[in-house]
């Protein structure tokens, strides 16, 4: 896994690479939370390069999503693969976090 | 094409992605259909990451635990056996709701239900003083999408 950061206008971009699992999402955790702890409540996940991703990344994910919530922003989500878009219906994770096409689109949600 | 293989796991976090990767391969060399692939992919890592993170609470020398992955008669199938104290998670792991808002969300279950709407039929039975758990999937008609 690797999650690569930048800015698109007022919000932060997380884009997460490859496989996230039990063994890894601790490592996603931290990467979010370091995101967050400086500042970017406004959070994208960019999944265009998301191989995989198993109920343990979805923790880490929610965590991300609960604190940003509470700090008046959210998680957007965009890019997102069709079967990691299943794994997200599924979980009722599209539920809490809105899916959008592209990067710009997800930032702009915040606006 | 009929096959079968059989890897043994050892208690330990980093052995389901080990796992996972074998099935990957091991379906791929069979020509799964990759929406059936990518799903019983997760659903045997969602099983066996909670056998390994909960089976065995103790380090435990005489863990055992066997993978048997198999093909035949259009049917792909995946056991989990362990012989750990007697746990269905079918029945004894929590059932996550998922239309709560994120802040009223626990983090339990999501594993296991992601594992029974990915995977047509999962099985547990208590046998000779293990654990098995069996994930099966028809290999004869592609699976809807599972509801939302």
């Amino acid at each position: 896994m690797k999650v690569t950061t930048s800015t698109s206008g007022t919000a932060s971009v997380a884009a997460v690479d490859g496989r996230v699992d039990s063994a890894n999402a601790k490592d996603l955790d931290q990467e979010l939370a370091a995101i967050v702890d400086g500042g970017g409540s406004r959070l994208v996940v960019d999944c265009s390069n998301l191989r995989y991703i198993s109920s343990a990344g979805l923790r880490a994910l929610l965590v991300a999503i609960k604190r940003t919530n509470k700090e008046g922003g959210g998680v957007a989500m965009c890019n997102v693969p069709d079967h990691i878009r299943e794994v997200l219906e599924v979980s009722g994770f599209t539920r809490l976090t809105k899916v959008f096409g592209t990067v710009e689109e997800a930032a702009a949600s915040f606006a | 094409m009929d096959a079968s293989i059989e890897v043994r796991v050892e208690p330990r976090p980093t052995e389901p992605r080990r796992v996972a990767e074998i099935f990957e391969r091991f379906g791929e060399e069979h020509d799964l259909p990759q929406p059936v692939l990518m799903r019983m992919e997760l659903a045997l890592d969602e099983a066996l990451t909670n056998v390994v993170s909960y089976a065995f609470p103790e380090e435990s020398a005489d863990a055992v635990i066997v993978v048997g992955m198999d093909i035949r008669e259009h049917r792909v199938r995946i056991s989990i056996e362990d012989n750990g104290p007697p746990f269905d998670p079918l029945t004894e792991a929590p059932e996550p709701d998922v239309e709560l808002p994120a802040e009223e969300r626990e983090i339990g279950g999501l594993g296991v239900l992601l594992a029974k709407t990915f995977v047509e039929t999962l099985r547990y039975e208590r046998v000779d003083g293990r654990n098995r758990l069996t994930l099966e999937q028809s290999l004869e008609a592609q699976p809807e999408n599972p509801p939302s």
